[in-house]
């Protein structure tokens, strides 16, 4: 699913625009946010194909976004990426659910980010 | 001796389990299910460990003779011990009581409704919160609920998260309820999707301090039962007290039936409704969203500054001066040392590693240290800044970056960091400004040519964006690892020429199209 619009969230500039490189260069369409409300809100008004999201975010952590949106009948069935500290791998290692469809922990590389991305659309595809 | 443990850690045969099984439901009364197998064998071994026994033959022996050690062992066996609609008047006073009076306070805005169950064990006491609020009706007034179950066990945790039930489990739930929330599967009884998909399980040690972003605020309701009860006093104490923080006003706290927090709390309210006492967190009282926690830190940390520079004219020489900062009001509450002057790094590099972990109290606790020996660290100020601006408060931010820059103007990354913050803020001349000043500064500050040309492409001024693209790039060849590979979060530099590769690329086609 080329041409696919991917929202990417994080509250650093440098570090979204880095993650908005790897996307283009996969040939991606990229809105960006940065923080969590402004996050929910772009999610609802564009309906991205895919969310990117950063777990530490100011206003509503992206735990929370993640949640609120996964709980909405509406928004529930865009595929979600977490980005996570290494800090929290261990969390996620015990199997914690947070609803998101998958984890990647920063930094990450930009070809696993890439093959994340189009797993996960081309689950919601087939 | 390094055999030992591993004879008694393989599979318990079914006979010893029940010759085990037998004899504490005799001696005690506790009657372990075949389930228990696992945990009686953890037990065991770690009892066996203990004396230093070689064969459960003679644990089992040493069992018989002593009591007290009987003790010990079902204790270790019970600390999971929970169950559906335990205590299950505490739950009609949620649904009819508590439930009621919190909607009652709630603005217009706020829509969702979150408990936590700290020590949530295998499940069944966050499963019955769900079951109960479903009960109440409150999620088709609009409201979006949330659970949350929490424990250090982690095999606990798996168990709740698989959501599957023995029979046994469920003697004591009414057949109504169970025919509602719960489905027969091979397994055993699962709980239904409605109730799962309220209900989130996390990993978290009560004791550690501090609390995750993630938990410190705006719960509905906690429930902590039958968790503290193994606990030290101290430590029982600094659990309710960040349960408190975690609280919304007018929230309640959920404890045992047979504890109390009398000697180890007096901010709740004590209340009583049909002979449950319960803990509610007054209404009207500051410091409770995270936002105002790390407000309240720094409004201590200031007047701590403070009464340490009272205290600076008489005290000229290091020792001295070291007794300073105990004058001040924050003796009371922090049992730490006072900072000595060569420890001041590593606090540094706490705070450093803090923030990078997502972990702001952390890292402005380190900060606080800091300053009480150190008020001129730029870099302390700075972290104090980052903290700010993670939590959205760029007022604040803005306020501790410019302090770190008259203790130190010649810092590049303070002068960024302020750009940063008029950027975030919609400032765009200021941001440019300090953006150059950056760059006077360190002229290899890759990042400020970046952010340059980005906010000179923004306003279509695509000639000079190309210029500060490629003083970007000239910059990352001359020095690929400079001061500002911080503000990468941890990305490679050489991503960070595609990024100025490809913008460049990009402004130079808008000239040429023009
Ligand atoms: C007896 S169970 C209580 C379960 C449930 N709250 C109830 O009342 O039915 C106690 C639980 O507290 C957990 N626990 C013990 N120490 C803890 C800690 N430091 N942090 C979080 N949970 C802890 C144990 O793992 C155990 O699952």
């Amino acid at each position: 699913m080329s041409n696919a619009r991917i929202l990417a969230v994080d509250d650093s500039p440098t570090v979204l625009e880095m993650i908005k490189a790897i996307l283009v260069s996969g040939g991606y369409e990229v809105i960006t946010a940065v923080d969590g409300a402004e996050a929910l809100e772009t999610a609802r008004n564009e309906m991205p194909d895919l969310i990117l999201l950063d777990v530490m975010l100011p206003k509503l952590d992206g735990y929370r976004v993640c949640r609120l949106l996964k709980f909405d009948q509406k928004y529930k069935s865009i595929p979600i990426i977490m980005l996570t500290a290494k800090s929290e791998e261990q969390a996620i290692a015990t199997g914690i659910r947070t609803g998101a469809d998958q984890y990647l922990t920063k930094p990450v590389e930009p070809e696993k980010l890439l093959a994340a991305v189009a797993e996960e659309l081309n689950k919601v595809q087939g | 001796m390094a055999e030992h443990g591993g004879s008694i850690s393989k599979n318990l045969t079914t006979e010893e389990f029940l010759r085990f099984r037998d004899h504490i439901n005799q001696q005690s009364g506790i009657y372990l299910e075949e389930s228990k197998i696992d945990s009686l064998r953890i037990s065991l071994v770690t009892r066996c460990t203990r004396f230093g026994l070689t064969s459960l033959d003679e644990y089992f022996e040493l069992l018989s003779i002593d009591e007290s050690e009987l003790r010990e062992l079902v204790n270790l066996l019970t600390v999971n011990e929970t169950s559906f609609f335990r205590y299950s008047a505490q739950f009609d006073v949620l649904r009819d009581k508590v439930i009621p009076e919190i909607l009652e306070q709630k603005t217009e805005g706020e829509r969702s409704f979150r408990v936590w169950s700290a020590g949530c064990s295998t499940g069944e006491e966050p499963y019955t919160i769900a079951m109960t609020l479903i009960d109440s009706g409150i999620e088709s007034m609009g409201y979006k609920l949330e659970v949350m179950g929490t424990d250090v066990s982690t095999s606990a945790l798996e168990r709740a998260e698989k959501g599957v039930y023995a029979p046994r489990s469920l003697l004591n739930v009414p057949s109504n309820v169970v025919d509602r929330f719960f489905e027969p599967t091979p397994e055993g009884h699962r709980i239904t999707q409605e109730v799962r998909s309220l209900v989130e399980f996390k990993y978290h040690n009560l004791i550690k301090e501090p609390y995750p972003v993630s938990l410190i605020g705006s719960w509905d309701v906690i429930f902590c039962r039958n968790v503290t009860i193994y606990f030290r006093m101290e430590s029982t104490r600094r659990v309710v007290e960040n349960l408190f923080q975690s609280l919304n006003p007018g929230g309640y706290l959920f404890i045992g039936h047979s504890e109390a927090l009398t000697g180890i709390t007096d901010k709740f309210e004590a209340l009583e409704f049909d002979g449950i006492f319960l803990y509610r967190k007054p209404r009207k009282k500051v410091a409770q969203s995270f936002a105002e926690l790390v407000k309240s830190r720094l409004r201590e940390r200031r007047s701590r500054a403070l009464a340490s520079k009272d205290g600076e004219g008489e005290a000229k020489d290091s020792k001295a001066a070291r007794k300073a900062p105990q004058h001040g009001p924050a003796e009371s509450d922090s049992p730490s040392e006072p900072v000595k002057p060569d420890e001041v790094p590593a606090l540094l590099d706490r705070a450093r590693e803090a923030l990078a972990g997502g972990r702001p109290i952390e890292a402005l606790e380190a900060v606080e240290r800091v300053l009480a020996v150190n008020k001129d660290s730029a870099e302390a100020y700075l972290f104090a800044a980052y903290v700010h601006a993670d939590n959205g408060d760029f007022e604040a931010a803005l306020a501790e970056a410019e302090r770190a820059l008259s203790i130190d103007p010649l810092s590049a990354a303070a002068r960024y960091s302020l750009g940063l913050i008029h950027l975030r803020t919609d400032r765009p001349e200021e941001a440019t400004a300090d953006f150059k000043r950056t760059i006077y500064t360190d002229a290899d500050f890759v990042l400020a040519y970046l952010n340059l040309g980005n906010l000179y492409r923004a306003r279509g001024r695509f000639a000079d964006a190309c210029r500060e693209y490629e003083d970007a790039l000239r910059a990352l060849y001359r020095n690929p690892e400079g001061e500002w590979s911080v503000f990468l979060g941890g990305f490679k530099p050489d991503l960070l020429a595609k990024v100025c590769e490809r913008s460049l690329l990009e402004c130079r086609k808008k000239i040429e199209s023009a």
